[in-house]
């Protein structure tokens, strides 16, 4: 059964069934994925996927229910279910489905040309950025993945009340981890690159950066542990402000899990900062022209200048401030239900150069890397101790690399003392992106 | 799920350009996912996952290919398309299928899909009120229920065609306690390789009680010291130091290409004699259990360390290949979006003869942690880290005061070998495990065990 004959039989067996109003969102995706290991395909991957949600009002509320089997057998599995689902709902906060807004930007997430590429092309740019990585410094033993992967996705939504919104989006990425050896020591460092366009693409290129990224990390070296200035690089800045991204999130704050709670107006940060969300970046990871709920996307100033000036909003929470829905329902996939989340969220960079910030740090810590923040940061309390990679910096240059790191603090406090920020901005293979940011302190620990 | 003359068109077009091993997956999963906050069922969501998975071999060379389309044309379209990056002609035959249905060791009671929803609703709503009133500064709770049936179908060219029946439920539990500005949490989660008979057996007044326990007492915590101290980290959940520290550089995805610091060590003392480390797919009903792993192979227990003498890893088919090694009943994956590779199930450190008392008792100064937060590691460089949920101090062999914002930092390997004390209160905690073949269930486990020194970096300087 094609999608258009099923949504066809969806809403009109809804009715039937007592649904006031429905809805469908279905996703579509092509993929391919090829990891290389000492010259040979290693790994291949290829598939062809996607699946339904529905959201109908039954009763006066709203029932959900997903299924990626696009058959007859499906139509009862989620009118049933998605009824069922409403019954041990509560009646408050009811959600409704969405006339639509007045106007839609036109997206650009979409390039014809990179659907062009084929396969051998790509496998064969993958196989040369291992050759051209392995083939440059004696210490470079492996890749721990060398890998290249191509998305192209869309996404549907449609209603009773004459919606019918579609998106498209591809993408590239190629990533790949070097492992460098040292007598007894051994690092490893990711290099990645996303686009749309693949010809821009250098293997050799790529391949130095992964080289470089890695073996600047040996010999590394024991510092005291005590509170330092921090560079973190740009990279790292991103990671971690992707994790407390989501206390911009109205359903965070109304349910008490986020202290942003009531600081609408109010400086949250230093003057420097301001967030943004935009969700019409061409390269943007999560980028859209309508929400989860069908309501039209536009760019958000979250802070200007250290000041918060708007939470993320979907219709239900919008209602519950008596405010407008910002155009940030957001659903995982279709398996998830209506929840408020970003597009691609950023830090607004500046135009100081990455040397300057250091030079203005002159002694202290640049880090580089930040692992464990799913489990070593608390976005409600806001507090963060996460392990670190990282290089010490005197005089204003890098001197060497340290040890394996600690460095802890809190989200919200490290907002206040942020002193400079860079010109680097950049999305590190995730839709929350920061340039380079210098802070006054954090408590480092080092193994 | 598919008929076996379908299944057998599909193995034998994934080797028409010659490959030599061909396996195809049929995954049919039902799901709910059930949230309660601030009093009120906030989402409740049920859903099917239906797709199928493809995997050619041809020596060191492994293909995927998935679909969620159904259909012959779509299968034997995506059977071909992995088909295609192999070239050649054909050079083995299908072996004929023979059906085997999965020995059940883990029996289920009362499936989840013939359960009101009224019911579990009912449960988490107890599970709220419990930790809501456990103390006037808890100020949010978030109950989480999940359960799930999955029904898989493996086959392959060896003439392998198994089915099983995998049920699994989950209730997580987060509180949140507040106090004028500060604000802390506490979380559990237990689940199990069982059906809704799990969430009427649990001992939800324990588990409610202990998520805010934790909340609250992290109010008045001090921040952690930093510096290299001995580490007393107790049972359960604490055994996800070992999961990270260990189990994921045991795993053949790194130990095949030699990525791994465990690589190549078969037979040697890689930690103190008292320590014996196991991965244990057979105990029954535990949430990281199986009756048969992806690849169709029986659950086993494998033991890894004995006695601190290494004595084997995890392999999946695959890397058996690379490592000229047998298949251990270790290849799992997400769903029909992953190929499967080796992977954990239910790891544990097997107990010791020491008491929780004893090993207290012997500790001048350090830290205890009482439950473990989730970790990371590199198994190319061994290197590991850990958020602890709830820590005290330890001091002249007596618990001190409570400890926030702790991290332990440190090298897998290197850990390994300062485990000083080993307790016999053996347990086990539930928790999700990511890799290359997704998000699984596992448990970690262990009794209360003392590593003489790790790496914890905290908040306050030393």
């Amino acid at each position: 059964m094609n999608i258009q004959e099923f949504q066809t039989k969806l809403f009109s067996a809804a009715q039937t069934s007592g649904f006031t109003d429905v809805e469908m969102y279905y996703e579509k995706k092509e993929v391919f994925g090829c990891q290389v290991y000492k010259g040979e395909i290693d790994q291949y991957e290829i598939a062809e996927d996607g699946g339904v949600s529905f959201r109908g009002i039954i009763n006066g509320k709203m029932g959900y229910a997903y299924s990626e089997k696009i058959d007859k057998a499906s139509i009862p599995f989620l009118l049933e279910n998605a009824k069922e689902n409403t019954r041990i709902m509560h009646d408050e906060d009811i959600e409704e489905i969405f006339a639509g807004s007045s106007h839609y930007g036109r997206g650009n997430f979409f390039s014809t040309s990179l659907n062009e590429i084929t396969i051998p092309e790509k496998v064969q740019f993958i196989k040369d950025v291992e050759r051209e990585l392995l083939a440059l410094d004696s210490r470079i033993v492996a890749t721990d993945y060398c890998m290249i992967r191509t998305e192209s996705a869309s996404r549907n939504l449609s209603n009773n009340k004459g919606l019918s919104l579609t998106d498209q989006m591809n993408y590239l990425y190629v990533i790949v981890e070097a492992i460098v050896k040292d007598g007894e020591e051994t690092k490893t460092s990711a290099e990645f690159k996303v686009t749309k366009d693949f010809h821009s693409l250098n293997a050799k290129e790529i391949a130095i950066k992964a080289a470089d990224a890695a073996l600047s990390q040996l010999g590394s070296r024991n510092i005291a542990s005590k509170d330092y200035p921090v560079l973190l690089r740009n990279d790292a800045a991103a990671s971690l402000l992707a994790i407390f991204s989501a206390n911009f999130s109205a359903e965070n704050t109304q349910a008490g899990l986020s202290s942003l709670k009531d600081k609408l107006g109010k400086q949250i940060a230093g003057q420097k900062i301001t967030i943004v969300d935009d969700p019409f970046l061409e390269e943007g990871l999560a980028s859209r022209t309508f929400d989860s709920e069908g309501v039209a996307t536009k760019k958000l100033t979250l802070v200007e200048s250290g000041v918060l000036q708007s939470l993320l909003h979907n219709q239900k929470t919008a209602k519950k401030e008596q405010t407008k829905t910002t155009g940030h329902a957001h659903k995982d996939s279709y398996k998830s239900a209506v929840k408020v989340g970003p597009s691609n969220l950023y830090l607004e960079p500046s135009g100081v150069t990455f040397e300057e910030l250091l030079r203005v740090m002159d002694e202290g810590i640049l880090i580089t890397e930040l692992s464990g923040l799913h489990s070593g940061a608390n976005t409600v309390s806001g507090d963060f101790s996460v392990a670190a990679n990282g290089f010490y910096v005197a005089d204003g240059k890098v001197q060497y690399p340290i040890n394996l790191m600690t460095i802890a603090g809190n989200f919200y406090q490290l907002l206040q003392d942020v002193e400079e920020i860079g010109a680097d901005l950049i999305f590190p293979l995730s839709p929350v992106g920061s340039p380079s940011v210098l802070v006054k302190t954090l408590s480092v620990t080092v193994e | 799920m598919l008929s076996k003359s379908l299944i057998e068109d599909v193995l034998t077009a994934a080797l028409s350009t010659g490959g030599d091993f061909s396996e195809i997956f049929v995954e049919d999963r039902f799901t709910n996912n059930i949230t309660l906050q601030s009093g009120r069922i906030e989402t409740c969501l049920s859903g099917r996952d239906f797709g199928v998975g493809i995997r050619v071999f041809k020596g060191l060379q492994s293909v995927y290919a998935y679909t969620t389309d159904f259909s012959k044309e779509g299968l034997i379209n995506a059977a071909k398309n992995a088909a295609q990056a192999i070239t050649g002609n054909t050079i083995i035959q299908l072996v004929p299928l023979i059906h085997e249905k999965a020995e059940t060791i883990h029996p289920v009671q009362i499936m989840p899909q013939e359960v009101d929803k009224f019911r579990k609703a009912a449960i988490m709503k107890k599970t709220y009120d419990t930790a809501k009133n456990y103390h006037s500064s808890i100020s949010q709770v978030t109950v989480r229920f999940m359960d799930e049936e999955q029904n898989v179908l493996i086959a392959n060219s060896e003439g392998k065609f198994a089915e099983d029946k995998r049920v699994r439920s989950k209730l997580s539990i987060q509180a949140v306690a507040v106090r004028d500005n500060q604000m802390e949490t506490g979380f559990h989660g237990p689940g199990a390789h069982q059906g809704f008979e799990f969430f009427e057996n649990l001992n939800i007044d324990h588990y409610a009680n202990e998520a805010a326990r934790i909340a609250v007492t992290m109010l008045d915590a001090s921040p952690c010291p930093s510096g290299k101290f001995p580490v007393i980290i107790d049972n359960e959940f604490g055994g996800v130091i070992f999961h990270e520290a260990c189990g994921h550089g045991l795993e053949a995805t790194s130990v095949a290409k030699n990525n791994s610091v465990f690589a190549n060590r078969i037979g040697e003392k890689v930690a103190p004699s008292i320590v014996t480390y196991i991965d244990d797919g057979t105990i029954q009903n535990e949430w990281g259990s199986i009756n048969i792993d992806d690849e169709g192979e029986k659950a086993r227990k494998n033991v890894l360390i004995e006695n601190g003498i290494l004595k084997g890893y995890l392999i999946d088919k695959f890397n058996s290949r690379r490592m000229g090694m047998e298949s251990t009943g270790s290849g799992r994956r997400q769903s029909f979006r992953f190929a499967p590779t080796s992977r954990m199930t239910n790891t544990y450190i097997a107990p010791g003869k020491s008491t929780p008392e004893e090993i207290i008792a012997n500790t001048e100064q350090g830290i205890y942690t009482k439950y473990m937060g989730g970790g990371q590691v590199n198994p190319a460089t061994g290197d590991y880290n850990f958020a602890v949920m709830e820590a005290y101090e330890v001091k002249n062999g007596k618990l001190g005061k409570p400890l926030k914002g702790a991290t332990l930092i440190g090298n897998g390997p290197k850990t390994l070998q300062l485990v000083d004390m080993v307790g016999n209160n053996l347990g086990h905690g539930a928790g999700m495990c990511g890799s290359l073949s997704g998000s699984i269930p596992v448990n970690v486990g262990q009794p209360m065990i003392r590593v003489s020194e790790i790496t914890v970096g905290g908040t306050k300087g030393e």
